[in-house]
Formats: structure tokens, sequence, C-alpha cells
């Protein structure tokens, strides 16, 4: 009996690099075991890895090295994670996932706010991380960002035509109200990423928002009754205190 | 209203009003042919008040009567004899009584006056008195509450460090085994690495729990140890064996004489603080350096172990606040139990644990446990 892993919703949205990155992925976190696991699980599937212990080596390491990528601890010994991410946004668009240890929302809201892609919470399963670092990636290159702004967004079975405001599943048409499809349509550009309740409300409602966060809740349920979202396999997913996910949830097919 | 002073000062008041009228009397009686009645009367008016100045109305009043009489008797003719028909006399009379008993009044009033003013004075000296009481009490209460209040914070401070603690090996533990199962093909070396790293951080785990159940069991008194006879070479070797994945990138060397004589200790619990006190050297001091374990004997009825590492040793400063349980060092990342808990159990066992330099510069923590039999 083979016993099959749980695979995440993202993997295979996004395959491993088959084209070497630019650089390497810079792994910041003071636990040299975290920092050895992650190391060779990186290597294992053809990274390059560099890693730092805190927050000053992060930020000497993302100056000199260049790395394609950031997988940064927000619990360092000497400088605040969330503001190494500040910093690091100040002068880069590198791709962050950031690592947190539960109970610590409020950091995590902040360092995605502040710039980070997508974080995961320790104690954290390897290939979901390794996954959400994948659409980091795919975001943050150029035909990630091209991606984003063509008209026809498709994220597994749900398709979101820009110019026509339309939503279909399965190719059957939803009817969504403006809001609601603007909501649908952030988090599609955005897919598999997560986006903080700040980020939607202000692109959505607009700049004036940012704290409504019980507008969200009652449009994200209305949204997966339109949609059809199974719950167990959930296309919008909520990230208790911190935003809403879209993913593709077909994407685990045994293959 | 009780004024127990005041029954002699009746008395005191009659003695004054008669001492007054017999002085007067003596001296206004042998010039009474050539005063007029009328100075002698005005004179014969101060017993009166005399009496009411210092007795009470009754006195005065007494005193008052006496005074006319004398008048009417002493200085008015004929001498010796008592004349009640004359209108003068009335008046006298009544004027002495009505001057005595208006000065008692006032002088009563006064007195009324004076005590009720005392009596307030005592009064509100022993509300304020009272009210100090109250505030101390009161300063009590808030310093207790604070106190609570603080153990309160400790208590989730603390238990946030253990959280932490627990949380860290695990995430490795995770990582890697959540890696290993999602099927990437590993080289046969990556994979024991991964594997090792597994081992060494549930060995972590298994040391962190053991330590706080210790911490339990000490918080609620109940650290006794089991005595026994153990040969202390014994014992070093078989910690240091069973953690040998922990030492394995240092050089441990034993220092035990052969003539050491047994000690009287708790095996666990013994082998617990040579742990810590293990780990500790091993996460302080640089790959490759040397521990040393050592014992030897300290006087007649006890003996010394100690650990030394070659680390950067304990700052004079610090030695004795690193035995504090859960304070963190600088930069450390552990709730730092191990010290607290050698501690208790080198005491649970009558001896003592201290912090002092090694002679290159490390840290050496020595304890002592009674010789057994001595």
């Amino acid at each position: 009996m083979v016993v099959r892993a749980w695979r995440s919703p993202f993997r295979c949205m996004v395959p491993e690099p088959s084209v070497a990155l630019a650089g390497p992925v810079l792994v910041v976190d003071d636990e040299p075991a975290i920092l050895r696991a992650l190391t060779v699980a990186l290597r294992a599937r053809g990274y390059v890895v560099r890693t730092a212990t805190t927050g000053q080596e992060a930020l000497e390491e993302t100056a000199l090295a260049s790395p394609a990528a950031v997988i940064l601890d927000l619990g360092l010994p000497d400088i605040d994670g969330v503001e190494v991410c500040r910093r690091i946004r100040e002068w880069s668009e590198v791709p962050i996932v950031v690592l947190t240890a539960d109970g610590a929302d409020d950091r995590k809201v902040a360092a995605l706010d502040l710039g980070a892609d997508d974080y995961i919470t320790k104690p954290f399963s390897t290939p979901e991380l390794l996954a959400r670092l994948r659409v980091a990636l795919r975001h943050r290159s150029q035909a990630g960002r091209e991606q984003e702004e063509t008209a026809l967004l498709t994220v597994g079975s749900l398709v979101v035509d820009r110019a026509r405001h339309r939503v279909t599943v399965e190719g059957r048409a939803v009817v969504l109200t403006p809001k609601e499809f603007g909501f649908v349509c952030l988090l599609a550009r955005h897919a598999g990423r997560v986006l903080t309740h700040r980020t939607i409300l202000q692109e959505v409602w607009g700049q004036d928002y940012g704290t409504e966060t019980q507008y969200l809740r009652v449009y994200a349920s209305q949204l997966r009754k339109k949609l059809g979202d199974d719950p167990h396999r959930r296309r919008l997913i909520t990230e208790p205190g911190i935003g809403y996910r879209l993913v593709d949830p077909d994407a685990d097919d045994p293959s | 209203m009780t004024r127990p002073a005041l029954v002699p000062k009746r008395l005191y008041g009659l003695a004054a009003g008669l001492g007054t009228l017999l002085l007067a009397t003596a001296i206004l009686l042998p010039f009474r042919d050539d005063l007029d009645t009328a100075t002698v009367a005005l004179v014969l008016v101060l017993p009166g008040v005399a009496a009411a100045l210092i007795g009470r109305r009754w006195a005065a009043l007494g005193i008052a009567v006496t005074a006319a009489l004398t008048l009417n008797v002493g200085f008015l003719q004929p001498y010796g004899t008592l004349k009640v028909d004359v209108t003068d006399e009335i008046i006298n009379l009544i004027v002495f009584s009505g001057v005595a008993l208006l000065t008692a009044a006032l002088a009563g009033r006064e007195r009324d006056r004076r005590y009720a003013a005392e009596e307030r004075a005592a009064r509100i000296e022993a509300l304020a008195q009272e009210n100090l009481e109250i505030r101390d009490v009161q300063e009590r209460l808030s310093a207790e509450a604070l106190a609570l209040n603080l153990a309160g914070e400790h208590r989730s401070a603390l238990l946030r460090a253990v959280s932490h603690d627990l949380r860290t090996p695990l995430t490795t533990i995770r990582a890697v085994v959540s890696d290993l199962r999602d099927g990437t093909a590993y080289d046969p070396a990556a994979r024991n690495e991964m594997l090792d790293l597994v081992a060494d951080e549930a060995e972590r785990l298994t040391r962190l729990v053991a330590n706080l159940l210790s911490m339990s069991r000490i918080d609620a008194g109940a650290m006794v140890p089991e005595r026994q006879a153990i040969p202390l070479e014994e014992l070093f070797e078989d910690c240091v064996n069973r953690h040998a994945r922990l030492v394995r990138d240092r050089k441990v060397a034993f220092d035990v004489p052969l003539t050491l004589p047994l000690v009287d200790a708790d095996w666990t619990l013994i082998d617990q603080v040579v742990t810590n006190l293990l780990a500790n050297a091993v996460r302080h001091a640089p790959a490759g350096s040397g521990i040393d374990l050592a014992a030897r004997r300290c006087g007649d009825s006890a003996v010394e172990v100690s650990v030394t590492d070659q680390g950067p040793g304990v700052p004079p400063a610090l030695r004795e606040a690193v035995f504090t349980p859960f304070r963190k060092g600088p930069g450390s990342s552990s709730s730092g139990v191990g010290l607290a808990i050698a501690r208790a159990i080198v005491e649970a066992h009558g001896g003592t644990i201290t912090i002092g330099e090694a002679r290159r510069g490390g840290a050496r923590v020595a304890f002592t446990l009674p010789v057994h039999g001595a």
C-alpha cells in the first residue's frame, strides 16, 4: 500500500523550476536545525541556497547576493522580521515568504502589508512552504506580471473575464454584483497568494477603507455560495486573522 | 457625658468663693465705718464671680448668697444683725446672685465649648488614626494585587517561552518529515542528514519535557530525592553515552580519581543535572572544543562535581541570575529552566551549585553532593 502524502492545492499550479532561478534562495532563521532542514530540502529540488541567522545578515545577503527569493523568519534575535521586510522592500521586489510562530497575527499581517508575498506558520509542511514560494516567484516574474494583466484569468475551472465583467465556473455563468466581481477579480489576479483584508478593502472598496473586515466576511460567504464552493475542495480560502486566498482545488489530482 | 474632673471642681469653686469672701471681709471689716456701702457691695460681688469661674452655678449661687448675707450682717448698721426689710438688701441679694449666676453660666458655656472642642479633637485624631490604618491595609492589598498581576504576567511569559521552546524542535521535525513524505528524490547522504536532524530535535524535545516535568514537581514541592550510594564515574559515563548525539562535536573528558568515595544521591535526578549542564556546555562551546566532567573530594563529607566548557563563560554579574527559571540569556532562545532545575535538585540533596570561571575563560559549573556514609 502506498501512502499518498497530502498534496497542497498549489503544487500543481506551478511546477518545480525547470529553469534555474536568477539567483539563490536566501533562507533566514536563527534556529540552525530549521535552516538545515530547509537548505537540504531546497537543494534537493535544484535550488541554490544561501543562509542567514540574523536580520542584519539577511539585509546584507539580500543586497550582496541578489537572491531570487527570500524565506524570512519573523522571530529573529536582532531586528524584527517585519522591519527587515520593510527595509528590503525599500529597494527590492524580491519575493518574500515569511515564517511565523502562531499567535503573532499582527506581525504576519504587518509583514504582508509591508510587501511580503506570503506567509506560513511554524510548524509548517515543507512542500506547502515551497508551493507558496513558487506562487510568489511566479507572481513577481515578468511572465507572472503579464499574466495578471490579461483579460482572461483562469484559476482551475473558474474563469474571470475582465473585459466583459463575467465569471464562469465550469462553463456556467455566475451573476455577481460589482463588488463581488471586484473581490474575485483581485484574488484571481493574485491566484494562490494570500491577500490581506486591508489590501482587498483598499483595492475593491477604496483607499478610505481598511478595517471593515466584516464586509469581507459577508462578501466571501456570498461568493462561496454563488461559485458553488465545495467545503471539501474550497476555492476561496479564509486565512483567519489575515485575509483570503483563491486557489484551484482540483490541483491535487493524483498524477 | 461624664465629667469626673468636675466633681472636685465644685468644691474648689466653693473653696475659692469662700476664700475670696473671707479675704475681702477680713480686709474691709476694719474699715467698715469709713467705707461706703456701695464700695463694700461691689467688692463682695467678687467671691461669687470667683466661685462661678472655678465651680458650678450652685457653688456660685451659694457663695453669692453668703456674700450678700455677709454684706447685710457685717457691713450694715446695726452690725451683727440680719436686716431683711430693707429694699437695698433685697436688691443687693438679687444683683449678687444675678452676677454670680450669669458668670457661672458664661463660665459653664465656655467650659462646655472647651470640652466639646477637646472631644471633637480626640475623635478627629481617632478617625485620622483609623484612616492611616485603612490606608496601610489598602496599600498592602494593592501590593498583593500587583504581585498577583505580576505572577499572572510571569505565568503568561513563561507559557510563551515554553511554547516557543516546544515549537522550535517540532518545526524542524515537521519540516523534515513533510518533505521526506513528499517523495522528492534524495540522495542517501541528504536523507541521512535530514533523519539526523529529526533524531536530534526529538532528543531535544525529550530533554525539554523532562525538565518541564521536574520544574512542575519543584513548584509543587514534590522534589524528594531517593538516595542511593552512587559511583559518580559510572553516572557520568552512562549519561554521556545516552547523549552521544548531543556531544558528538565536542571532546568530552572525565577526571574522576579512583579513590573518590560514593555519593549519597538520587541517580535519576543527578543524571538530569549532569544532562542539563552538558546541554548548556554544548550550546555555548564551539564545535571541536573540550568539555571536562570532573569530581573530587571536598572536605570530609562532600564531593564536588564540575562541568567545564571552552565557551565564552558567564560574566560575574550574571552568575547568580542565570539560575532564575525562565530567564532568557542575551540572544538565547531557550526558556532557561536547566540551571534552575539543577539548583533545585542539588539543594534538595543538601548541596550547593555555583558558576565560576574556567582556566581558559569558559564556564565552570560546580556542585556539591554528600559523601555516602559520612
